[in-house]
């Protein structure tokens, strides 16, 4: 019986994949193309992402999809991110009182895997932080952006957690306040990005619109578009760090708060404030 | 950075070679994997997937990308991407192995079948003066390994 399980349930699934092919190879999911109104929508993206020949028109960065993220739809993206951290916050809210703290003079050697993991993990920690912080920093040029690099770059932690012990995290320095600091800075970063223009225009008395990036007809100013030669998207580049580290702090957060053992908060959770 | 003409197909097959290789160690490391009896001759059958059916295969396909001088200078981005994950996959996938061996070894979830010398387990036996703190990480792994 269980035997006969088995195999009805293999062929179901090459069946489903072989009539899933079918389908898709004989036009099954639709037109090969989208409707014509919508290619000329993604023709004018394309054509204006990074085009030194529209000055008014450019969001100069050659990576179209950051460009459209951070700056063809900003406004949207940042209360994505606004999202994001309420859900952040509200997990704090609902694990107030919890200290993630190491217990004093303990032989941090004592916890995590085998020495063999733990220098394995020393590498590659290093190896997806240089890898995290490129594809944010290089996310006006390549395919990557702030919220991919910060989630890459929170595995670090998580796996510190896994590999060396949370107690280890806690005193090497990833900590649940330090994080909200760093998550903060983020935020407050990407409000300041959004802002500079404008309050640049105030000073100077030039029109500027929140969130602008380039100089558009009405308003004159805006980021530069290269530093060192290299096209940098102005605001693109900036947003993408900060929502960098917004994102990767806020994730750590999470980690931190979910790895506590139940044991040592169950006083906490249990909300034995009062009576006992 | 022109590789000479005929060296260009001698990476090339060099490369197809080694993934050729890594095609038939996955298939040999697949067929070991269902057919081994336990676990831990199973581990083996898996780690020849990862470093003859990836390391090897990956650095086959940095020589391909070397030797594609239609690539034009994007080969050697390629043959780097490739290089590094195949460096990346020989350190990782040992360290892997050995905490799944290590953590199965003291759950005591396997039975460690074709046995000849286990030190391990006789050190584990033996009563250690020094054991201290690492008490509290041993229960959770038991806990996580039984069935």
């Amino acid at each position: 019986m269980r035997r006969a399980y088995k195999y009805a349930v293999l062929v179901a699934m090459i069946v489903s994949t072989l009539a899933l092919a079918l389908a898709v190879s004989a036009g099954g999911l639709g037109y090969a193309l989208p409707f014509p109104a919508v290619r000329n929508l993604a023709y004018w993206y394309l054509r204006t992402t990074y085009n030194p020949f529209m000055p008014k028109f450019t969001a100069s960065a050659p990576e179209a999809v950051t460009a459209i993220v951070w700056d063809y739809r900003g406004l949207d993206t940042l209360f994505e991110t606004s999202v994001f951290f309420l859900a952040i916050i509200a997990s704090m809210a609902l694990m107030r009182g919890i200290e993630v703290k190491a217990p004093k003079s303990i032989n941090l050697s004592k916890y995590g895997m085998s020495a063999i993991v733990k220098t394995v993990t020393k590498i590659t920690v290093a190896i997806i932080l240089a890898a995290s912080a490129s594809i944010a920093l290089h996310g006006q040029l390549t395919p990557g952006g702030g919220f991919q690099g910060g989630a890459t770059a929170a595995v670090a932690p998580l796996v510190i957690i896994v590999i060396f012990s949370l107690y280890f995290a806690v005193s090497s320095g990833i900590k649940k306040k330090s994080m909200l600091t760093l998550r903060t800075l983020g935020l407050l970063g990407i409000g300041v990005t959004s802002f500079a223009v404008i309050v640049a225009g105030l000073i100077l008395g030039k029109a500027a619109y929140v969130f602008q990036n380039q100089p558009k007809e009405a308003a004159p100013i805006g980021f530069p578009s290269h530093i060192l030669g290299v096209p940098m998207g102005g605001t693109l580049l900036f947003f993408n760090i900060f929502e960098f580290l917004a994102v990767a702090a806020g994730f750590t957060i999470v980690f931190l708060l979910l790895s506590v053992p139940e044991e040592s908060v169950r006083k906490v959770l249990e909300g034995g404030e009062g009576h006992d | 950075m022109a590789v000479p003409a005929g060296l260009d197909w001698v990476l090339v097959i060099i490369g197809e070679i080694m993934i050729a290789v890594g095609v038939i160690s996955d298939l040999i490391a697949a067929i070991g994997l269902l057919r081994f009896p336990n676990f831990y001759v199973r581990l083996h059958a898996a780690t020849i997937g990862t470093i003859w059916g990836a390391f090897v295969p990956l650095i086959g396909a940095a020589l391909v990308a070397a030797g594609a001088d239609f690539l034009g200078r994007y080969r050697w981005f390629m043959a780097g991407g490739a290089v590094i994950t195949a460096v990346l996959i020989l350190i990782l996938g040992p360290a892997g192995s050995h905490a799944l061996a290590r953590a199965a070894h003291r759950s005591k979830a396997a039975v460690v079948q074709p046995k000849v010398v286990d030190h391990l387990e006789e050190d584990s036996r033996a009563p250690s003066p020094k054991e201290e703190g690492g008490e509290e990480s041993e229960a959770e792994v038991k806990e996580g390994g039984e069935p």
